[in-house]
């Protein structure tokens, strides 16, 4: 295939770029804006859960586990054992953490221990995409816990939708990954999985909750989100990412959140 | 209304009004002898301590909040956070989680992981401490209340309304209460009016009258008065006291009557449920 990638992203108002808790991953390492042939790709996006402590890193992990494991996004076996791999490396992620902070005699205080204890949250979402083979159409698979969601634009409609296809639905509180592990069956509960075909001059937009629920708002008082969203660095753009976003939220259309946008345009 | 995103760069008050009179000496109807002041104080230091883990990140506690607790007994209103917090009318949220009175270590019950109970030892911060002295000058800590939240409102006229939380047990003997209480809830920022909320703690073990929407069921003229001062719960607070089984209705109003040691728990914790942290 032939992919053109690229990744924005905007922290919430008041925070600095340090702050900023979503995550995305582009493979294979992680990496790779512009220009991708290969025969597949997968990307993600996670957004870490603002009231739990080192959320940032807990989305960086996922990301990047879930972004490299063969298999996380076609099934839910597949997802679990690589969110459990992510998990399983959890402790000595605070560990390295909490010995940072003692080097730099800034040892752990009394109320950031409940936080650790309790661990990190966030929601995902993951994507591969493959070439056609013999005689099937190109595919794409997708994985999710949560409301980042992916958007496939066709032939200047929407053509697919996941997880979420309905922008009343967002809400405060939706399913998160938890960096200390999950019971299984509330886990096969919270996974979702979709799968649809692919094919050339298709645009596909993966986003965290804000910038996805602001998506959905538009198409249903039939506009056209993805024109702001496709002339980003651009000739066409009349703004940076950070400046559009910023519009929006001024204008009330957008939450005020850290905002992440992967697009990807299949050429 | 009630709807502005609570931030670093719009935060809002949570006050707490705190009885100090003599007879919050006496025992708390529910409560194995305990008595009131004692059970008051330790669950708002157990409040201001969950407020903070809260809003605790990686770089420190984010100042969402700023919070001011007012005592008032005898002839005494001011502040009661004490410490090097001690004569402060408003202190950040990050303030209060680095000046705790002190750190005393507490046994709690963790899952052990096999289905069981462990002791776990943590530490349990103290802001306030038990005072019970004098009469009740519930209308000067109104007063003063008003002072400072005016004020504050001045300075942060688009923020989330600031909850003044009163927690008494007995009735005003310095005036008429509902004045004051009238003045804070017609004060507003562009999000709404300010909202006052009132606890009732009791000797006797009757049933707590829990976030009621009439006064039809309330025993006395002292508990209509305190749900007259009592503003209703906004949507957010009012669907949060639904999840936690209270029966609501669009006219429940932030009151408890006959709080026993749960209800009170339960009154601070629907009273600073916020629903929009960024």
């Amino acid at each position: 295939m032939l992919a053109h990638t690229s990744a924005f992203w905007v922290p919430k108002r008041g925070s600095s770029l340090q702050e900023y808790e979503d995550a995305f991953w582009i493979g294979p390492n992680g990496d790779a804006e512009g220009e991708i042939r290969q025969s597949s790709l997968t990307v993600a996006v996670a957004d870490g859960a603002s009231e739990s402590l080192l959320a940032g890193r807990w989305a960086r992990r996922l990301v990047a586990l879930i972004g490299t494991a063969k298999g996380a996004t076609h099934t839910k076996r597949g997802f679990a054992a690589a969110y459990r791999e992510a998990a399983s490396g959890w402790d000595e992620e605070v560990a390295k953490y909490t010995a940072a902070r003692e080097a730099r005699d800034a040892p752990i205080q009394w109320y950031e221990e409940p936080g650790l204890a309790r661990g990190a949250h966030a929601t995902i979402l993951a994507v591969e995409f493959s070439d056609a083979r013999q005689d099937r159409s190109p595919m794409w698979k997708a994985v999710g816990v949560g409301d980042s969601c992916l958007f496939q634009i066709r032939d200047e409609s929407l053509y697919a939708s996941f997880p979420m296809t309905d922008a009343s639905a967002f809400s405060y509180q939706p399913p998160l990954l938890a960096s200390r592990g999950a019971d299984d069956n509330v886990l096969r509960r919270h996974i979702g999985l979709a799968t649809n075909d692919w094919e050339r001059g298709d645009g596909f937009y993966l986003a965290t909750d804000a910038l996805s629920a602001w998506f959905l708002r538009t198409i249903e008082a039939e506009g056209r989100p993805w024109e702001p969203l496709r002339d980003l660095d651009t000739m066409d753009a009349k703004s940076d990412f950070a400046g559009w976003v910023d519009e929006q939220r001024d204008l009330g259309e957008m939450h005020d959140d850290d905002t992440t946008l992967v697009r990807i345009d299949m050429c | 209304m009630y709807s502005a995103e609570i931030s670093r760069a719009n935060p809002t008050i949570f006050m707490f009004l705190l009885d100090q009179s003599a007879s919050m000496q006496d025992q708390i109807g529910s409560g194995e002898g305990q008595r009131k002041c004692d059970v008051v104080a330790d669950a708002l230091n157990r409040l201001l301590s969950e407020l903070t883990i809260k809003c605790a990140k990686e770089e420190g506690v984010r100042d969402y909040f700023h919070v001011s607790v007012i005592g008032y007994g005898g002839s005494n209103v001011g502040p009661a956070l004490g410490g090097s917090l001690a004569g402060t009318d408003l202190v950040p949220l990050s303030a209060v989680a680095s000046s705790p009175a002190r750190l005393v270590e507490r046994t709690k019950k963790v899952p052990d992981g096999a289905g069981g109970l462990v002791d776990q030892e943590v530490k349990f911060p103290v802001w306030v401490d038990p005072v019970a002295s004098g009469g009740t000058p519930m209308t000067k800590a109104l007063s003063r209340a008003q002072s400072v939240v005016s004020g504050w409102l001045n300075e942060h006229p688009a923020c989330f309304p600031p909850v003044v939380l009163n927690l008494t047990d007995g009735e005003a003997n310095d005036g008429d209460p509902t004045i004051p209480a009238e003045g804070l809830r017609q004060l507003a920022s562009a999000d709404g009016p300010v909202l006052v909320f009132n606890l009732h703690v009791s000797s006797d073990s009757s049933s707590p009258i829990s976030f009621p929407d009439n006064d039809a069921a309330l025993p006395n003229q002292y508990a209509q008065t305190l749900f007259s001062m009592s503003s209703t719960l906004p949507d957010h607070m009012r669907t949060y006291a639904q999840q936690q089984g209270i029966k609501v209705s669009d006219g429940t109003r932030g009151f408890v009557f006959n709080a026993d040691i749960t209800s009170i728990v339960q009154f601070l914790d629907i009273g600073t449920r916020a629903s929009d942290l960024r």
